[in-house]
């Protein structure tokens, strides 16, 4: 009885000695992790980012900075929209995979805000319709028809959710107003002109989503 | 043996299986319910799932999401506190009860029970246990690491979801499937190898229920250990030795069917009660526990 109940003594000790040790070593790994994440290696998210030109995030998107480690990739909001605009990337985008984007050209996000009610994460904020600014509508000046003086089109500026304030006529030719503008595409979707880069007369810049 | 006793053989099996396939059939008809109805009362699979105004998120991808963001959002709290308590209270019920991973594999299982007559396959391939712990713990470290929650977006629980949602919404499947299948595969060479040893989400509910309430015991009075319950456990456990009580059981009831002296049943642990157990080898005193 007395031996064993030294040997199992003994035992305890090591254990105890062991488990020190083990948790020295996992904490140590931990800060690693969390030293290295706070650099997060440096990258250009602006360079490898899919959020280029008429293509964005959903309304109420936090910066792109942010936006990929907040957002689980749950799919809700893809599921939310009634219009489908909103779509996962794929596993080609790598860490981006899974996120959500719009193609406006495809189609564009027409303001339902839907989605910003449903986000779990709060990558999704929950905005007011006027309040989104998911890129900000730029007329390129040499293939916009109207500013080149060939036609008098006037498309953007009908389709505009929020006409006369942020597009309106200046001499028939269209402006847009940075105030107001929402970046939801609806403009660049309607664009009939497409020029050699694949580009309408009015696009769309992601200029919000960066920092 | 009587009837009645022949009628509860597979009780808690069959209960499984039906809450399994409930599960499983909630996020097999929520896409079409969103996408040809445009109802949005459920919506979402097991990362994140919303009935009505009620919404639940998968706890490890909301830490994920917190650790990788260092950022923290009352809802996605809100929503990680029901699964956090389902865990606590009753440990990784949701592994053995809903993973829609878990529905699949018994679903194979069914079918090799047709063809084989053998009730319960052996374990080909093994790792030592704690692996698991590892796992979850490398999981983590990577995702912080990549500042992503990636790792969740691979995660097999998950997958199933997304690629029935992808399927009704998009018409195609997505390449990071094929996880889905390789995670299969391995459950014909050893019984849930994936559960068993590599799932994070596993891990982390494994360790909030580590001291969970609902535990299966054993009657060392009834018992005569011929390991039947070893056999039957999907995740290799003997309860004989008292590993049922470690956190690595996923309380499925697999074992107390198998059980045929009816010496194992759950039990609602009452934290009144000093349990004379080990965390370091698993091990418990049986006999001062045997009075349930």
């Amino acid at each position: 009885m007395n031996k064993e109940n030294t040997s199992q003594k003994s035992n305890g000790t090591k254990e105890a000695l062991t488990n020190n040790k083990r948790r020295k070593f996992l904490s140590g790994i931990f800060s690693l992790g969390l030293a290295l994440s706070t650099n997060g290696f440096g990258k250009d998210i602006r360079s490898s980012s899919p959020v280029k030109t008429n293509i964005l995030r959903p309304p109420g998107a936090v910066p792109e900075e942010i936006f990929l480690s907040k957002c689980i990739r749950c799919g809700r909001c893809v599921e939310v929209c009634p219009y489908r605009a909103i779509k996962p990337l794929d596993i080609h985008y790598g860490v981006y995979a899974g996120s959500p984007i719009i193609h406006v050209l495809d189609i564009p996000c027409y303001l339902c805000m839907k989605c910003v009610h449903i986000c779990p994460t709060g990558t999704l904020r929950p905005v007011a319709m006027k309040d989104v600014r998911m890129g900000l509508a730029v007329i390129d000046k040499h293939t916009c028809i109207t500013w080149r003086g060939e036609a008098l089109c006037r498309t953007c500026y009908n389709v505009c959710p929020f006409k006369e304030k942020a597009i309106h006529l200046d001499e028939l030719r269209p402006v847009v107003d940075d105030r107001y503008c929402t970046g939801c595409g609806i403009c660049a979707h309607g664009c009939p002109i497409t020029n050699k880069q694949g580009l309408k007369g009015i696009n769309i810049r992601p200029i919000y989503a960066f920092k | 043996m009587s009837k009645k006793q022949r009628k509860n053989k597979h009780k808690w099996n069959n209960i499984r299986f039906l809450i399994q396939f409930f599960a499983f059939f909630l996020i097999l008809i929520a896409p079409f319910l969103n996408y040809y109805f445009h109802i949005n009362f459920i919506q979402g699979w097991y990362q994140s799932i919303s009935i009505g105004r009620l919404w639940f998120v998968s706890p490890l991808e909301g830490l994920e999401s917190i650790l990788t963001s260092k950022l923290i959002y009352l809802p996605l709290l809100i929503g990680m506190v029901f699964p956090i308590l389902i865990a606590f209270f009753l440990g990784r019920l949701f592994c053995a009860w809903i993973c829609p991973i878990s529905f699949l594999s018994e679903l194979i299982d069914k079918v090799i029970i047709i063809f084989s007559k053998k009730r319960y396959r052996k374990d080909t391939i093994t790792l030592p246990r704690r692996v698991f712990w590892f796992s979850f713990l490398g999981e983590i470290i990577l995702a912080m690491i990549l500042g992503t929650p990636i790792f969740v977006f691979l995660s097999p629980p998950g997958l199933v979801g997304r690629e029935i949602m992808m399927a009704v919404f998009f018409h195609t499947l997505v390449l990071e499937g094929v996880i889905i299948f390789v995670v299969l595969i391995l459950h014909l060479f050893t019984r849930r190898f994936f559960c068993r040893y590599l799932c994070p989400l596993g891990a982390l509910l494994g360790i909030i229920g580590a001291k969970r309430r609902l535990i299966v015991v054993r009657d060392a009075s009834l018992c005569n250990k011929c390991g039947m319950c070893k056999k039957a456990c999907p995740l290799g456990l003997n309860p004989i030795k008292g590993e049922s009580l470690s956190a690595y059981c996923w309380n499925c009831g697999e074992c107390i069917d198998a059980c045929s002296k009816e010496a194992l049943t759950f039990y609602w642990k009452d934290i009144k009660i000093d349990y004379p157990y080990n965390i370091n080898t698993h091990q418990v005193q049986m006999d001062k526990n045997s009075t349930p």
